[in-house]
């Protein structure tokens, strides 16, 4: 632009005279050169086109109308504009300085009509639906895989009756048990406990008669009953998961202890004391002729009243 | 003045109408050919790509008649009333057939020719230099036979659009109004054309068919690979469990018990002898 | 319902000042309208969210090591649900990811978009465009089997060739002299750590230069076309996009359907049957190294590395050497000749290779 851009608030005067100030200018989004200043003038708001000014002297604009002709521009029309802040155009504002005050951007035609604006950003949600859901389904079985894995019902030898030589006392089978995981053929050290119990705790852990077994299906799969006077406890503490021990205690004598939040369980695996919600996991259990003790690895989970088994 | 259909070639009409038109009507057929994907149904041969074909007839017509109306619109300022899809899309797959199914059999022929001569060149060539290496030998090959056949495609695919073209012209001429409408208005007015008239409908029932589709796609989906490895061991179907019988089972634990019991008794007399034994000594 | 949503934006808004951050985002005038031609960048974008997510979701079962690898990998085919889907479609996705930034430079290219003011938006792209290559690349290996391995010996053997530097890359790529678990490791880290990582921040700069320098717009119309067609980049050029994306992302899964992912057997130091050969895209790399001039230790350097290399400095000099304001393609006689003949070029390479492997036995 050869001649200076015209001010926001600078007077604007016609051939004939002050006819009001300069409060918006209009650029052109593509040419970025100002189009129109916006004069309000007895509190209506006009545009004049750029070619209607004459000259920028300091604060005030000179048209080249006269004032009978200046009140023949259109009043501005807000809603056909945007402010520069709501518009994303390169360079505009290094290009027109119009602080503080309002630099207006024509609302390009096609999108003045709100219904067809709404329609096509609905139409983009529709899209991206067609995107997104497909996938739902397959990404969600994917990720469950390996979280509802059947039971492990396999027997395990994990040791000896032989090695028990006293009624009521906790004693440790540490065995290895391999297993599948994932494409992984590993090999685990677990433990479990066993009591050979005398006839009062083997009436105490049967009270509620024999214990059943169940699959994921709730089928049966094994009943433990009082004629085996020998009894495996899960090793994982039924309160958090610890691992607990055979422990003698100031006032309770021999009792299974767990470290971690102090539950304390008798032979029978009853609670006697701490945050323990149920009394020790019973395994499945099976001695061989030869004396060896089988289990199935029956997994509870922990914290819970009720036994829930997850594995 | 001459009609302005006159200032722009049957082959650039034809070339704005028929390509806007295959891109506007590519994504629903894709849609409908990942369905047919999906359930295992391949879409480039049998029924499916019957069902393919008769899907494509709508989408076809509904396409070259919206930008068909565009292309008037906007470069010929002309208006066309009436079913423009259908009139264009019927001499459009007229020509196409006749066009390019002589294309298809001309192409194949050039083809089948220029692979012999191409052939017959190379041999020439390595009886003057015998060592011309395998890597320049294919190229220079696959040039020979390909650069005629890629002139003869696309000189019948210049054919169709002339001729496309031309019919695309005569329809303007007998059925287009020139449009007293601007610039910006006629811009607006293709603009709408992409809007239907109850939107929300529109937007509803399209929501409606994706998420039907979608549950069709889950369900013909496959769990696992369609085409599994020949030596991967896949997991075996596992065998039916045997129903507990609690009194065998306490029969036989019993039995197991007592002979437990023997054993055990019979290793704890040895262990005191032995120990009486030491204790001898 | 709405009236919460509307609480939740004001409260945000009053706070960040959404309303602005949203329009200055969505209302971007493009000068002469929103054009189908315009969508490769979105779809590149949604190409690589899409690499994002399932790349993800094969770490969930994928064992980075040269042991488990291989069994893995299978284990995701053969026995997770749609996990060979998925796997598919990120195997897929890496094609559609080199067809798209193929047809956006060439967009950009034939749409003179290089030129002044846009340089500095052509350079970041590509060095994207030499990360989506080395994505490729590296993910290759990952499977472990006999395909994976060999095309990365090859690979790296290449890169060995470079004079000063090749050896020492070779190295540093292996992870020693020959190829083992540092190779997988180094190639995963890179793969799924480095080059992510690099390509978002890239992408990021590549976008903010985008929106300082505005869209380029079309190479012709008149001041009153271009004006009555101008929008805003919302709705109408997110439209198009999305309706781009939907037809990007229908096509990867139709790949998927039609050719799953398959293993060939697992890698070992001995090829056996297979005949070595790289990723599609890079067959006609391949098939040019073929060629007799191309062979010996010079031709290799100079097929392998100096070539693609002064290709590379060539384009990143493009936009300093083509100076000319000329942006109509059809009025640049150089640049579309030029362009068809990189383009045919690495069509006939591409399909020569694939006939050249009936000569191979």
């Amino acid at each position: 632009m050869a001649s200076p851009q015209p001010k926001i608030k600078s007077k604007v005067r016609c051939v004939d005279g002050e006819v009001g100030e300069v409060v918006h200018v209009i650029a052109d989004p593509l040419s970025l050169d100002v189009s129109h200043i916006v004069v309000r003038a007895n509190g209506t708001e006009r545009q004049v086109p750029v070619s209607a000014i004459g000259a920028v002297r300091g604060e005030s604009v000179e048209l080249t109308c006269n004032a009978a002709q200046f009140s023949g521009f259109p009043e501005l029309k807000r809603q056909d504009y945007v402010s520069s802040k709501e518009v994303e155009i390169p360079h505009l504002e290094n290009r027109i300085h119009v602080e503080p005050g309002e630099l207006l951007v024509p609302f390009p035609e096609l999108e003045k009509n709100c219904a067809r604006r709404s329609f096509f950003a609905g139409f983009i949600n529709v899209i991206g639906a067609l995107i997104a859901l497909p996938l739902v389904w397959p990404v969600l079985r994917y990720i469950m895989k390996p979280m509802y894995v059947p039971y492990d019902n396999h027997w395990i030898k994990i040791g000896n009756i032989s090695k028990i030589k006293t009624e009521d006392i906790g004693v440790q089978y540490i065995f290895k048990k391999s297993f599948k995981d994932s494409v992984l053929q590993r090999e685990e050290e677990k433990n479990h406990w066993v009591v050979k119990a005398s006839p009062e705790t083997l009436k105490k852990i049967y009270t509620h008669g024999d214990i059943p077994f169940y699959d994921e299906k709730g089928a049966v799969i094994w009943i433990n009953n009082q004629t085996v006077p020998y009894v495996a406890f899960s090793g994982k503490c039924p309160h958090l998961g610890c691992g607990y021990k055979w422990r003698s205690h100031k006032t309770r004598g021999q009792v299974f202890l767990c470290p971690c939040h102090l539950s304390i369980y008798d032979a029978s695996g009853a609670v006697l004391d701490g945050p323990a919600p149920r009394p020790l996991d019973v395994l499945p259990i099976q001695i061989s002729p030869s004396g060896d003790i089988e289990v199935i690895d029956v997994e509870y989970k922990a914290g819970k009243k009720e036994q829930v088994r997850i594995a | 003045m001459a009609h302005p259909v006159e200032n722009i070639s049957s082959i650039k009409l034809a070339w704005a109408v028929s390509w806007s038109a295959f891109w506007t009507g590519f994504p629903f057929k894709l849609i409908v050919a990942l369905l047919l994907l999906a359930g295992q149904v391949h879409p480039w041969e049998g029924a499916g790509l019957v069902t393919l074909l008769v899907v494509s007839v709508p989408i076809d017509i509904w396409a070259v008649g919206l930008t068909a109306r565009t292309v008037f619109l906007e470069r010929l300022g002309m208006e066309v009333r009436g079913p423009v899809g259908v009139s264009l899309w019927w001499e459009g797959a007229v020509l196409g057939a006749l066009v390019l199914g002589s294309g298809y059999y001309a192409v194949g022929t050039t083809v089948a020719v220029g692979q012999k001569i191409a052939a017959a060149i190379i041999a020439r060539i390595k009886n003057f230099y015998p060592k011309l290496p395998i890597a320049e030998q294919i190229t220079l090959e696959l040039l020979l036979w390909t650069i005629p056949a890629a002139i003869v495609l696309l000189v019948f695919v210049l054919v169709w659009l002339h001729l496309f073209g031309w019919r695309v012209k005569r329809f303007v001429m007998t059925s287009g109004q020139p449009s007293s409408a601007s610039l910006l208005e006629r811009v607006r007015q293709w603009d709408y054309a992409r809007v239907p008239a109850d939107p929300t409908l529109v937007l509803v029932s399209f929501a409606g068919v994706i998420v039907t589709l979608t549950v069709v796609f889950w369900v013909l989906l496959p769990v696992t690979t369609p085409t599994p490895h020949p030596d991967y061991p896949l997991p075996q179907v596992e065998k039916a469990s045997k129903p507990v019988k609690p009194e065998e089972l306490i029969k036989k634990t019993e039995a197991n018990l007592e002979k437990a019991e023997a054993v055990l008794a019979a290793l704890e007399k040895e262990k005191s002898k032995e120990t009486k034994k030491r204790k001898g000594k | 319902m709405n009236a919460v949503f509307q609480k939740v934006y004001d409260f945000v808004d009053e706070r960040i000042d959404l309303k602005t951050l949203e329009a200055k985002m969505m209302n971007e005038p493009i000068k002469g309208g929103s054009r189908w031609a315009y969508v490769f960048g979105s779809c590149l974008l949604f190409i690589f969210i899409m690499q994002a997510i399932t790349g993800m979701l094969l770490m969930f079962y994928y064992i980075p090591s040269a042991d488990h690898a291989y069994a893995s990998t299978q284990y995701i085919i053969h026995e997770v649900d749609y996990g060979w889907f998925i796997l598919s479609y990120h195997f897929w996705g890496s094609s559609a990811m080199v067809v798209m930034v193929f047809a956006h430079m060439s967009q950009v290219f034939l749409w003179g978009a290089y030129k002044k003011p846009r340089e500095m938006i052509w350079l970041v792209g590509l060095v994207l465009f030499v990360i989506v290559m080395a994505f490729g690349f590296t993910g290759y290996l990952l499977p472990w089997d006999q395909r994976a391995y060999w095309a990365t010996t090859v690979g790296v053997e290449i890169m060995d060739k470079t004079p000063l530097v090749g050896d020492f890359l070779a190295r540093f790529l292996k992870g020693g002299p020959t190829p083992g678990q540092m190779t997988l490791s180094r190639f995963f880290v890179i793969h799924v750590m480095i080059l992510p990582a690099a390509l978002m921040g890239l992408a990021g700069l590549h976008l903010f230069f985008f929106r300082s320098a505005g869209p380029a717009g079309p190479f012709r119309g008149t001041p009153e076309e271009l004006k009555a067609k101008t929008d805003f980049f919302f709705p109408r050029q997110v439209w198009k996009d999305i309706v781009a994306i939907a037809a990007v992302f229908m096509a990867i899964c139709a790949l998927a359907f039609i050719e799953p992912v398959q293993l060939l057997e697992q890698a070992t130091p001995d090829p056996g049957d297979y005949h070595p050969e790289p990723e599609w895209y890079f067959l006609f790399l391949f098939q040019m190294l073929r060629w007799k001039i191309f062979s010996g230790e010079f031709g290799e350097v100079l097929g392998a590395v100096a070539i693609p290399g002064m290709f590379l400095l060539l384009l990143a000099a493009l936009p300093f050497i083509d100076r000319n304001p000329e942006r109509n393609i059809f009025k640049r006689p150089i640049a579309l000749l030029s362009w068809t003949v990189v383009m045919i070029g690495i069509l006939v390479l591409t399909v020569s290779a694939i006939l050249n492997r009936e000569f191979l036995e």
